[in-house]
């Protein structure tokens, strides 16, 4: 009957949503409002207790706290230089996926996503053997006469933070690049080249303007994981690359003081929030689509 | 070439790490102790004595995983069939968070603590009055643990609360090939020509509790005013010297392993004991002329406790002296319990100076942790924000 067909299309998307939605309220949603709630009350005297009276001095302590403003610095830049590392590599790799790997394409994505089965920290430790005093890639700079002496500006810094950070987010961002340059027509790029655009041309005017918004996407997943990260600083990033989210998780973990803890979180968040409003208006402002995973 | 990769197993390191945290008092933030391989395989004399006899039924026992020794306490709990229920800690503040959330009822049967938490857990009155005359084995103890010149254990009045099982002791530890002979006073670390060289651990309460140490202030009494001022400038210096700070004991241990440095602040005698699994058997550990500090972990019966018996038969089978040799085996610890010395693995015995315990106790004292509250002293949440403001300044 009609009016059964009907009922069908309407709800059959919503229960296919409903275990995604019922695991976001659960694993983002309730753990979000928990964590409001904890910004606002007071630490206790024993650690991993808080309570009453309500007080906004969890967030007032974040905030005029000097070391906060450091370590915030860091997060940022380390965000920055890992998201705009990443989306420029991964944009000519997916591009070469999409267009010219032909036979070659499904090995390649195969070699792309199999990085991703390597254990987290078994791929940190890989990059401490890599760039470590007796590391392979000092080794190898020795053993073929390029260098006297190790190079110590290697490791236990911002830069080895960020390689790692890259190399683990890399997969993910190709992928997600490879899938927005799907819709974008080869016909697209073989018409402007027709009309005699040259490569750079064809790059700036065609497929830039096409994959902005996923590629801003893509800068702004791997921002907000790479600032956020509290387990690479911790390992590779000495005392240079602390970072923001070491000092969230030891108010949780070691401090016990949750409230300083959630309030760092959230205020973390809020900046996030900010960064997305920012990219998604400096992209409505260059005219471009508003952001979206896949068009 | 060394790759800084080493033999050690990722989960030997989980585990050592998270130990070596756990022994000092400070929680491993992203390396829990995930249990696994013990050196067991003994067979241990079976103890029935302690309690009242009876034994038997479950035992709620709370504490860091790794510290219910499953392969020692094995014979004994099969013996008497007694099951074990384990509750594993995140942090050593779980323990009394745990205790006082029972509210009362019944519950945990069995837990430890670092003898630093004795004053708050005294305050918070968690603790179970111990009958000393059901854990005969107390006599096995070395004389300075069988009294307490710090009433770690046993209070002013007498009453036991405690009874300590297992310790060790911080000092440096180097790389005896970039440094023969090694380091005999901390300040050496200071020395401009190590600079980038040293290894430093992620632990707040032992970082500030040796600076104290070594500046002859008293860990509990450290005045905000007069004395905050020295420590962070001291562990500011040192800080300056380190590339980084280690998650864990395991994590320096590798360090020195792969080259990157060659002498740590806040060694531990089990370093040596990781680095040999690791290949390097150059590693050592001694305590400096300015003396290091101890930790010692004790059992203790709640006051949520609900099978006694068993609980003290368990307290006294682990003093069996083949029992804690297997168990400091396993830990990588000192033995408490004079008859075990000789019951101890090569490498384990190799690691402290029996023959001359009682002078190395005294040149490296047990502590309190500092006040929860005061109008004078640092707090305990003070010396951890400390740590972490100088952490976190290190770099800028």
């Amino acid at each position: 009957m009609p009016v059964h067909r009907y009922e069908h299309r309407t709800l059959g998307p919503f229960v296919l949503t409903l275990p995604a939605i019922v695991g976001i309220v659960l694993l983002f949603v309730a753990p979000f409002f928990t964590f409001a709630v904890y910004s606002v009350l007071t630490a206790g005297i024993l650690p991993f207790q808080a309570d009453v009276p309500v007080t906004l001095e969890a967030y007032k302590h974040f905030l005029s706290a000097g070391v906060n403003r450091t370590l915030a610095r860091n997060s940022a830049w380390t965000g920055f230089f890992a998201a705009i590392t990443t989306v420029v590599i991964s944009l000519p790799v997916a591009f070469w996926l999409r267009y010219a790997a032909g036979s070659r394409r499904n090995l390649v994505l195969l070699l792309v996503t199999a990085t991703i089965f390597a254990s987290y920290l078994v791929r940190i430790y890989a990059w401490r053997s890599m760039l470590g005093q007796n590391g392979v890639l000092n080794s190898a700079l020795i053993s073929i006469g390029a260098i006297d002496a190790p190079l110590q500006f290697l490791l236990f810094n911002r830069f080895a933070v960020t390689i790692a950070l890259v190399h683990i987010f890399l997969p993910y961002v190709v992928l997600l690049l490879y899938a927005a340059l799907g819709p974008v027509s080869i016909n697209l790029l073989e018409a402007a080249q027709d009309l005699g655009a040259g490569v750079i041309r064809r790059w700036t005017r065609v497929v830039l303007p096409l994959v902005a918004a996923p590629a801003a996407t893509a800068f702004i997943f791997v921002f907000i994981l790479s600032a956020s990260d509290y387990v690479t600083p911790q390992f590779l990033g000495g005392t240079k690359g602390i970072m923001l989210g070491v000092r969230i998780q030891e108010s949780f973990l070691k401090t016990g003081d949750w409230p300083a803890g959630a309030a760092g979180a959230l205020t973390m968040l809020v900046a996030f929030l900010l960064l997305y409003l920012l990219v998604s208006f400096a992209l409505r402002l260059l005219g471009l689509r508003s952001l979206r995973f896949v068009s | 070439m060394n790759l800084g990769l080493n033999p050690l197993s990722r989960k030997d390191l989980l585990l050592r790490g998270g130990v070596a945290l756990v022994a000092i008092g400070a929680s491993p933030t992203l390396l829990s102790a995930c249990g696994g391989s013990g050196s067991s395989g003994s067979t241990a004399a079976l103890s029935t004595a302690g309690g009242d006899g009876k034994v038997g039924g479950s035992i709620d026992f709370l504490s860091w995983e790794g510290y219910d020794t499953p392969d020692a306490i094995k014979p004994w709990s099969e013996q008497n069939g007694v099951k074990i229920n384990a509750s594993y800690i995140g942090t050593h503040d779980d323990i009394q968070a745990k205790i006082l959330a029972a509210d009362g009822s019944t519950g945990f049967d069995l837990t430890t603590y670092y003898q630093g938490y004795k004053p708050l857990y005294a305050e918070l009155g968690i603790l179970d009055a111990l009958d000393p005359e059901k854990i005969p084995n107390i006599k096995n103890l070395f004389p300075y643990f069988q009294g307490d010149v710090g009433n770690f254990w046993v209070d002013a009045d007498g009453t036991r609360t405690g009874v300590p099982w297992t310790f060790g002791g911080i000092g440096i530890t180097w790389d005896d090939v970039a440094l023969p002979g090694g380091l005999t006073s901390w300040y050496d670390l200071l020395d401009p020509k190590f600079k980038g060289k040293i290894g430093a651990v992620d632990d707040p309460t032992g970082n500030i509790a040796l600076v104290s140490r070594i500046l002859k202030m008293e860990p509990d009494k450290i005045n905000r005013d007069t004395d905050l001022p020295k420590i962070k400038d001291f562990m500011s210096q040192l800080l300056a010297q380190t590339k980084g700070v280690s998650a864990s004991y395991g994590d320096m241990t590798n360090l020195v392993v792969s080259g990157e440095a060659v002498a740590c602040w806040m060694g531990w005698a089990a370093m040596n004991s990781f680095a040999a699994d690791a290949g390097n058997n150059n590693v050592k550990t001694a305590i400096p002329k300015e003396g290091g500090y101890g930790f010692c972990d004790a059992f203790a019966i709640p006051i949520t406790v609900d099978n006694p018996d068993t609980a003290y038969s368990w307290i006294n089978n682990i003093l069996e002296p083949k029992i804690n040799a297997e168990v400091a085996d396993y830990l990588v610890g000192a033995t408490p319990v004079e008859q075990s010395v000789p019951l101890l693995g090569e490498s384990t015995a190799a690691l402290y100076p029996y023959e001359d315990i009682d002078a190395f106790l005294e040149n490296i004292p047990f502590y309190n942790n500092p006040p929860i509250e005061s109008d004078e002293f640092m707090t305990a949440k003070e010396w951890l924000e400390t740590w972490t403001e100088l952490k976190a300044n290190a770099g800028s």
